[in-house]
């Protein structure tokens, strides 16, 4: 069976997976639970200024999942992150998302980030004069604020930081450190999976997690992320390497070329990519670009 | 004489009127150290924008306030709007009102041996001769120096005896209370060798009313004394504030002044500092924050005259509205000053298109065996990092306010004093989330 086949049985079978739908409670914080439709992207166009990046990418996210999006350089891998996460500088020309059966990209970036939505970033920003703890609880609090809870008071916060950053193997120095300001790329995204850990966020896309960490720093980040994994939350890994996958197993992978899901399948197709290269992958995202072309013809 | 503008006019019928009526000048030698001023100051004329010292500033609105500088007898009862604004309200303090040193409202009973805080006018009957020597070398280099040595009314003396040090901070606090005033003092901070000083100069309006408050700052160290200094202008919103600092330093002396130009129409503060034996060091920090159509100016001049002497030099802004800002900042480097270190950056924060500031620095460096290293910038805020926070659920509104904030407290990390830094931080968060 060739892998478009593969893909399309497995699409099939998603279809008629019957999740239950969205509930949401009058917080404003959407409750999930496992197999919930939680991401659908439909015929998603995007653009970076006038350069078109995104070309019609489809992609359906259940809560409990973990989806890989793995695709050479240039495929449109970050381009993806940024629009779910709401970057300004990504426009979108067609196409729609919701998220827990609300059109995300009618939110805001903030409004987005306390409806559960967490990007990991791939360079996570330095800000000098802000301090780690300082964000955590600001966003903490704000997200909580937003669902209708009470803000934590300063001891239960630390309690629960600290706690987390065990998960992490951080030291507790770092919580009182700027964010990000002078740490090292493996401290940058442990920091990042910290925050994921502090937010406990309803879909998580991490972009690039892997990317500048040693093997040791990238078994801390992957042990960090597995354990966040629960039947409540989905994660979308974006990756440019198998070798993340080793660590954390996705339920599918998905192949971006051409700014288009060129393959789809199970954990097996990354390890294909890894023997294959990505050099087949473009030949296909040309095709489906001209395929696509062609349509816009007839 | 050059013909007398109306402001130099209305400015000589106050001199003429009051020369004589502060008590502690009344001698024949205060008298002509006053003429000596007022000549200065008439031979210099009003500044304008024609000159390279006040290019960017102008002061034409101060130039059309008739401000009178007759002496007053302030109510004690200002105490209860004052209070709020004390930056350490335990500590010891000197406080003077509309140029009048209130014993009421100071606490100077606490002060360690060898401390010695008094008002000028004390200090002048007893040791008058001393004083006009020490202030006279600053009175003639700026116009508004000439002008406070004309018509100053009353001023702060602070003297450490060897080895003495004041570790608590002290106050001392100008307040000024009526509409269309003029007050123009001194503070005179004097440490002999070893000796440690931490002290706070606070500045504050409490009228929305036009006024002037001119003050000049002559703080001498000697071998191995410590000075640390933090200025807060919180003055009020159609006021001038108009204040020069000279400091020399000895051998392997340490000063450190933190400026923090925060509230007032007009600000304009010059800094001179003079490096006269090795091993002598200053580190020259401040903020300034202008919105509406504020404008604050600093000009700072550090002059390396020995070898072996560092300076660090470091002055942010944050800019919104029409407001502007001036930053110019002097270092001079003599031939002799070999292996002199020195350091200045200034950063500018611009919220809005409309603001505008003008920053340059000016090296003279004579000597051939020194780092010195400059820098400035003017940007706004970084999108990356605001996208950062925001992406993490923090309203865009408070993301930027954070942004700004830790713009801003750089400046006061770098404060050593304890109670002082974490004072600062909670009043310039409050100004910031305003």
């Amino acid at each position: 069976m060739s892998l478009k086949a593969a893909a399309r049985l497995l699409k099939r079978a998603q279809r008629e997976f019957t999740g239950n739908e969205t509930r949401r409670v009058d917080l404003g914080f959407p409750i999930t639970q496992n197999g919930m439709k939680m991401l659908i992207i439909n015929n998603l166009h995007a653009a970076v200024g006038e350069k078109p990046i995104l070309k019609g990418i489809d992609l359906e996210v259940r809560a409990g999942e973990v989806h890989a999006i793995m695709g050479p350089n240039g495929s449109g891998k970050s381009t993806l992150s940024n629009v779910l996460a709401g970057r300004e500088e990504v426009s979108v020309t067609a196409g729609s998302v919701q998220y827990l059966g609300q059109d995300l990209l009618a939110l805001d970036v903030e409004s987005r980030a306390r409806a559960g939505v967490f990007l990991a970033f791939q360079y996570p920003v330095e800000i000098p004069g802000v301090g780690n703890v300082y964000l955590l609880k600001a966003a903490l609090n704000a997200q909580r604020k937003h669902r209708g809870l009470p803000e934590l008071d300063a001891m239960d916060f630390l309690a629960l930081v600290k706690d987390k950053m065990k998960l992490m193997e951080m030291n507790e120095s770092m919580l009182y450190r700027s964010v990000n300001e002078g740490f090292s790329g493996g401290e940058k995204k442990r920091n990042e999976i910290l925050q994921m850990a502090v937010l406990e966020p309803r879909l998580a896309i991490l972009d690039e997690t892997d990317s500048g960490l040693d093997i040791d720093a990238l078994k801390i980040v992957s042990h960090g992320v597995n354990s966040l994994r629960s039947p409540e939350r989905a994660m979308i890994l974006v990756t440019h390497y198998q070798r993340l996958l080793d660590y954390i197993k996705p339920d599918y992978v998905h192949v971006l070329a051409g700014g288009r899901i060129v393959r789809s399948g199970g954990p097996e197709l990354a390890l294909e990519l890894e023997k294959q290269g990505y050099s087949w992958v473009a030949q296909e995202g040309q095709e489906a670009q001209r395929g696509s072309g062609n349509a816009t013809h007839e | 004489m050059p013909l007398m503008s109306d402001i130099v006019a209305h400015y000589q019928s106050q001199f003429e009127q009051h020369r004589n009526a502060w008590s502690w000048s009344g001698d024949h030698s205060w008298q002509a150290w006053r003429q000596a001023g007022w000549n200065a100051f008439v031979a210099r004329g009003f500044p304008s924008q024609r000159q390279e010292e006040w290019k960017y500033t102008n002061l034409a609105a101060l130039e059309k306030l008739l401000l009178s500088c007759e002496p007053c007898v302030p109510d004690p009862l200002i105490w209860d709007r004052l209070a709020p604004q004390i930056l350490l309200p335990t500590a010891q303090r000197i406080v003077l009102v509309d140029g009048v040193f209130m014993p009421q409202l100071s606490r100077l009973q606490e002060l360690p041996s060898g401390v010695k805080v008094e008002p000028i006018s004390a200090g002048a009957q007893r040791q008058g001769v001393y004083l006009r020597d020490l202030l006279q070398q600053a009175c003639h280099t700026t116009p508004f120096g000439a002008l406070n040595t004309a018509l100053v009314s009353e001023g702060v003396w602070i003297s450490l005896e060897p080895d003495a040090a004041m570790l608590e901070p002290l106050l001392v606090v100008h307040v000024t209370t009526r509409a269309h005033r003029a007050t123009h003092g001194v503070n005179i901070i004097e440490l002999a060798d070893r000796s440690k000083l931490t002290v706070v100069e606070q500045s504050i309006g409490l009228t929305d009313q036009p006024y002037f408050v001119n003050l000049v700052s002559r703080w001498s160290l000697g071998e191995s004394a410590q000075l640390e200094h933090i200025k807060l202008q919180q003055e009020g919103e159609r006021s001038y504030h108009i204040a020069l600092t000279q400091a020399s330093q000895q051998r392997s002396s340490q000063l450190s002044s933190h400026t923090f130009a925060l509230q007032g129409n007009l600000g304009r503060n010059d800094l001179q500092v003079s490096l006269q034996a090795p091993g002598a060091f200053v580190r020259l920090k401040g903020l300034y924050r202008v919105g509406g159509k504020q404008l604050q100016d600093i000009h700072t001049s550090i002059r390396h005259e020995s070898p072996d002497c560092g300076s660090d030099e470091s002055f942010k802004g944050i800019l919104a509205d029409s407001g502007r800002a001036v930053f110019n900042g002097k270092i001079f480097v003599a031939p002799q000053a070999q292996r002199t270190v020195s350091q200045q950056s200034n950063h500018n924060l611009l919220l809005s298109d409309l603001a505008e500031v003008d920053t340059k620095p000016q090296l003279e460096i004579f000597a051939d065996d020194v780092k010195c290293a400059h820098g400035a910038t003017v940007g706004q805020l970084d999108a990356e990092q605001w996208f950062y926070l925001r992406s993490r659920g923090i309203e865009a509104a408070l993301a930027r306010t954070l942004l700004i904030e830790a713009f801003a407290l750089d400046i006061v990390a770098s404060v050593p004093a304890y109670p002082v830094r974490t004072a600062l931080e909670e009043l310039l968060r409050g100004l910031i989330h305003e």
